[in-house]
């Protein structure tokens, strides 16, 4: 496989970020976090590199990928939406715009387009009650969304 | 150390488990993931009991539990029965489809459930998981978290470090791992394997790697003949047999 200049310059980021840490055991989440940060989802070869690092078992660095919620073993869409399902934005309807999400895009939480456009999540709450059910894309809050609003904020943000 | 099990009266060595301890005088504790091999883990807790410290009562899984006290022990008051009750019936819930817990969820009479899958076999004792470590191989683990958890590989393809030698497959209580035998062939975790065959009787009986892998551990000349554990074990008793004819 022939490899471009982006796949190496990757490998170089995932290496001095790695290599930012001593080899040992206990910074492996630390490194991990470090490498979600920067990629917006833990490549498989940087997790490779990490155990390497480490010098620990593949099988502990994945069992510990997946346990945590922050970390993605997929590539991240260019735009995350992230719909808000705590209790206020629930009862006032988040399953709906999660449902109408699925219908527009195709995409359940945790997911990504096919085209890389968009990932949907959910999250616990925003802080925001007053203004729900809140829907957060990349980093700007969309307030009291419905189904209506919701195809328009899409749309606004596929234009990008 | 003085310690009660169940009214008996037993002398238990200092750091001794409470299942160690109660085997040892012949007192039943049920368990799910403990293997003598590697210890107590703690994973299932079928094996819990009631430790009795002055007035002070708790329960803890015997598995684990080092006595370092003099303490008193029940192993099967209504209470735990109730607990092991639980343990069986959530088990069954998740694994209906091993024979096993089917067994075991009759034998506890288990509260009426919906299987979740009703293909699933494994109860996520762990005991492949550390087959796989101490034979040094560390090819699987338990991945995600919940109600997801499940043993796997890593990204669920083939591991570069797993040689095949199905340790898992033979300690797994439920038949959960699949070994697929065939054409001197063996598949499991998603590779398959050449086999090796007995130089004397011709039947296939490991993995080519597992071959160079214990060729490695041992650190020692192999004799040069390959031979499965039978044939191994008639020979050595020949070879034995030979030996005293000789003196």
């Amino acid at each position: 496989m022939a490899e471009n200049s982006q796949q190496t310059a990757d490998r170089e980021v995932m290496s001095s970020i790695i290599n930012r840490y001593p080899p040992e055991r206990r910074f492996i989440l630390a490194i991990m976090q470090d490498l979600q940060k920067q990629f917006n989802y833990l490549p498989k070869e940087a997790l490779q590199m990490t155990a390497e690092h480490v010098n620990t078992p593949m099988t502990v660095i994945f069992s510990m990928a997946t346990f945590y919620k922050a970390f993605s073993l997929v590539p991240k869409g260019r735009v995350v939406l992230k719909t808000c399902d705590g209790t206020a934005c629930h009862i006032k309807g988040s399953t709906i715009i999660i449902d109408e999400v699925y219908k527009i895009l195709g995409i359940r939480p945790g997911e990504t387009t096919p085209d890389g456009q968009f990932s949907l999540e959910t999250v616990n709450c925003l802080g925001a009650c007053a203004i729900a059910p809140v829907l957060l894309a990349n980093d700007r809050v969309y307030p009291k969304v419905t189904p209506a609003l919701l195809r328009e904020i899409i749309e606004e943000n596929r234009g990008q | 150390m003085k310690v009660t099990i169940d009214g008996k009266n037993i002398e238990a060595k200092l750091g001794e488990t409470i299942l160690e301890a109660a085997k040892r005088v012949g007192v039943e504790i049920p368990t799910l993931c403990y293997s003598e091999a590697f210890g107590g883990q703690g994973v299932c807790r079928m094996c819990m009991v009631e430790v009795k410290e002055g007035e002070r009562k708790r329960l803890v899984a015997s598995c684990t539990y080092p006595i370092t006290r003099e303490i008193e022990v029940q192993t099967n008051t209504p209470e735990l029965q109730e607990i092991r009750r639980n343990i069986i019936t959530l088990l069954y819930r998740r694994a209906p489809n091993s024979d096993y817990m089917k067994k075991l969820y009759q034998e506890y009479e288990g509260i009426s459930v919906e299987p979740v899958d009703p293909a699933e076999k494994c109860i996520m004792c762990r005991l492949c998981v550390k087959a796989c470590e101490k034979v040094g191989a560390y090819a699987i683990s338990a991945i995600m978290r919940g109600t997801e958890k499940r043993i796997a590989t890593p990204f669920d393809e083939a591991s570069p470090n797993c040689i095949g030698c199905s340790a898992c497959a033979d300690i797994c209580p439920t038949g959960a791992i699949i070994v697929k035998k065939e054409n001197g062939k063996q598949e499991i975790w998603h590779k398959t394997f050449e086999m090796s065959r007995c130089e004397n009787c011709g039947k296939y009986f490991s993995t080519l790697p597992v071959n160079e892998h214990v060729k490695e551990q041992l650190d020692i000349e192999m004799s040069g003949e390959n031979l499965c554990p039978n044939c191994r074990r008639k020979k050595l008793a020949s070879d034995i047999a030979e030996v005293s004819v000789n003196r």
